[in-house]
């Protein structure tokens, strides 16, 4: 879950919206870029952005006795990149912290680059590693989801770390308290996520492959094999 | 046939393993309480520093739902705004593509 409002020193709320805005801004010009080359992104843009808005309302409660929420950064991430993904969190932070009192203004930097940019990011670098591998797409796909979850709330703890250190054993002793917190209860999260987002991402190659070639999310010859095997 | 629908399958026991592993962990911590995993957080934070959690006041004005049903609400109001996107553009795929045969 995010930093609630409040819960960030001044500067620190700063420093995060400093590393926010100019991906926030590169994010804004990729998807106008993108958009206007191919009026079809703008569905595929609706059904990626639509899991991010349905999977971070899901409050689950986990093994360690508490609830979190996946994040769904992972699809959109590998359809158009982390930037992109990174402008449809601000939408999505932004109403959390309009209307639900989850997170805040001032604490929406921090958790922009958390669930916008670091996840997404991570997830996109496993995917663009594992692309023209010979591994099975879906598994790429899994892979790339949860492990954009997963490094979510790595960011989030990294992020609360840094803001308060532990009086014995500073940043590093108090990053491991808040993994423990955020970090074990989205494990199994992250799992299931991956899988559900796996099948979305089959759903789109059987119904739109072409859009998925046109913006070369994955090898034709991948994709053609996928399709025939269903 | 078990090949061809082995992501559902999977996502199928994914789920149900998700639910299992609920009704485990809620049946063995009975003290726990489910909270949001930022509350825990927040107490933490409360914790390490000294200061009581009510003086962590918020930097920027900020509305908060009167009650825990308005909250739900407003959830499910996102959650709705994501699956009409989700349903919207899946049938408009479809049509499509009834629309232009295989080619």
């Amino acid at each position: 879950m995010h930093i609630m409002e409040g819960f960030l020193p001044l500067y620190w709320a700063v420093i995060w919206w400093i590393i926010a805005l100019p991906s926030l801004i590169f994010g804004i010009y990729q998807l106008k870029k993108i958009l206007e080359a191919d009026r079809e992104a703008l569905p595929l843009l609706g059904v990626t952005g639509g899991f991010i808005f349905i999977l971070s309302s899901l409050k689950l409660p986990s093994v360690t006795g508490s609830c979190s929420h996946p994040t769904g950064t992972g699809l959109s991430a590998i359809c158009f990149g982390p930037w992109i993904t990174s402008v449809i969190c601000a939408i999505v932070l932004l109403f959390q912290s309009l209307f639900l009192a989850h997170g805040g203004l001032s604490v929406l930097g921090a958790n922009i680059v958390s669930m916008g940019i670091v996840g997404p990011l991570a997830g996109y670098i496993v995917y663009r590693a594992l692309r023209d591998t010979r591994l099975n797409m879906y598994l790429v796909v899994f892979l790339a989801c949860a492990l954009a979850d997963l490094f979510t709330y790595f960011t989030t703890s990294l992020e609360l770390a840094l803001a308060y250190p532990a009086e014995v054993g500073g940043i590093a002793s108090s990053f491991v308290l808040f993994m423990g917190i955020f970090a074990v209860t989205q494990v199994p999260l992250a799992i299931v996520e991956g899988v559900v987002l796996a099948l979305v991402f089959k759903y789109i190659v059987q119904l739109k492959p072409d859009i998925l070639l046109r913006l070369k999310v994955f090898p034709e010859e991948k994709i053609r094999a996928a399709r025939s095997e269903a | 046939m078990v090949f061809k629908y082995r992501l559902e399958i999977l996502s199928i026991l994914a789920v149900l393993g998700f639910c299992a592993l609920f009704l485990y962990t809620s049946s063995i911590m009975t003290d726990a309480e489910f909270a949001g995993s930022d509350t825990l957080g927040s107490t933490q934070i409360a914790e390490m520093t000294g200061k009581a959690e009510e003086e962590f006041q918020p930097l920027i004005w900020q509305w908060a739902p009167p009650s825990g049903e308005i909250e739900s609400g407003l959830f499910a109001l996102q959650a709705a705004i994501g699956g009409i996107l989700v349903g919207w553009v899946f049938g408009y795929w479809k049509g499509q593509k009834k629309r232009e045969p295989v080619k």
